[in-house]
């Protein structure tokens, strides 16, 4: 493994020699990188390359998936996350916005407000719902949406186009304050325009966020991150800076792979 | 894969103009300093023509790299290779600039007795004939190390220049009349001394394509 140089902030995520099997398929294999805070860390690599597993892993979403072994370090902010660690208060520090966007069957408000409400925010004096009404603008905000859907907060969210349904999500995942935003290809079901939206946004969210976003869109990982990962075949091959991967990168898989060489 | 393959033809054909346009560098710095050593004005004249196919050239280089920047979005080598690209037609380009301009001393200093040091000017674009052709070959091979060989030739052509400046700064102090003609040859070898340095840096860029950092290859 290179040096892993971590370019910015102190580390958000340490993984030291993370295994991981889908029953008898080791789908990861030794990786070890950190996760800089406030930075933006994509993962490149083919499909089945374990991208999206390492993704899942940060957050402990492989917990659901039967057969799943794990052996490795994984440590978020200096803790083990498989030692003892509430899982439920994880998941809400490390947020998850997926490839489709997946608005719930209510209104915009509702579904902002939808976490927040099951995470115990209660609603019962004017103040506590005023708070409520200020924590849903404020995520609308933030994630670049609210002047779109203001004057139509309490109409189906299914009526919004796939990149304000995308945001939405985002905005979703950003009410109920993370700390962390894990994304699993976020743009690739969305037209150029919509796609440049969201990347602008995760510029201006990683002043308060720690991102780390799979993509299958080189020249997106090119344009948004500070740091790229190159996976192939359960390895991690490459961690470097991101200029260093598109521009100078050291090994010759990734060499091939990003120049479209093979993949 | 379709477009990979497209690629690569495209940069062959890149490549196939780099190649022509050294060529033709090459060609006029010898016709430039023949014209010179034979004080043949019609010579030198025909280096100016040269040199418009030489600037348009690098036009054609330059617009097609950038095309497939464009269209292809290279990266990592591919890329690095596109930028040496547009380096290599620019430092090409500023060779030809000093050709012209040593076939236009040539114009200048015909129809009277030739310096002797012109005998050692030509020896020096002997020496810098190899280094174009050299350069363009190492970038053409992407071979770093014949890169370093071919910079190292500037060392001989800058210790050749200093000699010629100070043998014409003597003349100057004995022959205040040969003043004008001694100083336009002066420029001329300092236009010699100067496509030398071009030719280093394309060879610094090979350098730099081949193995991604920046070197500094004559100080």
């Amino acid at each position: 493994m290179a040096d892993t140089g971590i370019p910015l902030g102190p580390a958000k995520f340490e993984v030291e020699g993370l295994d991981l099997w889908y029953g008898q398929t080791q789908a990861l294999k030794k990786v070890s990188l950190k996760v800089a805070a406030n930075s933006i860390t994509a993962l490149i690599g083919p499909s089945g390359c374990g991208k999206s597993t390492f993704l899942r892993v940060l957050d402990r979403m492989n917990d659901l998936i039967d057969n799943v072994r794990i052996e490795g370090l994984v440590k978020y902010e200096g803790d083990d996350i498989f030692g003892d660690v509430d899982v439920i208060e994880l998941r809400k520090k490390i947020g998850m916005v997926f490839q489709k966007p997946n608005p719930f069957p209510m209104s915009v408000f509702d579904n902002v407000a939808y976490g927040p409400r099951v995470h115990g925010l209660h609603t019962r004096s004017a103040a506590e719902r005023r708070a409520l009404v200020e924590l849903v603008e404020r995520s609308l905000v933030n994630a670049a949406l609210f002047d779109e859907v203001k004057d139509r907060l309490h109409k189906s969210a299914l009526g919004l186009s796939g990149g304000q349904q995308q945001r939405l999500c985002i905005a979703r995942v950003l009410a109920v304050e993370p700390d962390v935003l894990l994304m699993d290809e976020p743009t690739s079901a969305l037209d150029p325009i919509s796609t440049a939206k969201i990347e602008t946004l995760l510029d201006e969210l990683k002043v308060r966020y720690t991102i780390v976003i799979v993509t299958h869109n080189m020249q997106q990982a090119g344009r948004v991150s500070d740091t790229t990962g190159f996976f192939l075949h359960g390895e991690l091959v490459e961690f470097a800076s991101t200029k260093e991967i598109f521009f100078n990168p050291k090994d010759e898989r990734t060499e091939n792979y990003i120049s479209g060489r093979f993949g | 894969m379709q477009t990979r393959i497209h690629f690569i033809e495209e940069l062959s054909r890149l490549n196939h103009d780099i190649l022509a346009m050294g060529t033709r560098v090459e060609e006029a710095l010898r016709r430039a300093i023949e014209a010179m050593k034979a004080q043949n004005v019609e010579l030198a004249s025909e280096v100016k023509a040269t040199d418009e196919v030489i600037n348009a050239l690098q036009l054609k280089i330059e617009d097609q790299a950038a095309v497939l920047i464009a269209t292809q979005q290279p990266v990592a080598r591919d890329l690095r290779e596109l930028v040496t690209v547009f380096k290599v037609a620019d430092n090409l380009e500023r060779a030809g600039d000093h050709a012209v301009h040593l076939a236009k001393a040539a114009i200048k200093l015909a129809g009277e007795p030739p310096f002797r040091q012109v005998e050692r000017l030509a020896a020096i674009a002997e020496l810098e004939c190899g280094m174009i052709r050299g350069a363009v070959e190492a970038y053409l091979n992407q071979d770093a190390e014949a890169a370093r060989r071919v910079a190292a030739i500037d060392d001989e052509v800058d210790s050749e220049h200093k000699l010629i400046v100070r043998e014409l700064l003597e003349l100057m102090r004995e022959r205040p009349d040969q003043v004008e003609r001694a100083t336009r040859l002066l420029r001329a070898s300092g236009y010699l001394e100067r496509l030398g340095d071009h030719m280093t840096n394309i060879c610094e860029a090979v350098v730099f394509l081949v193995e991604g950092k920046h070197v500094e290859l004559n100080d």
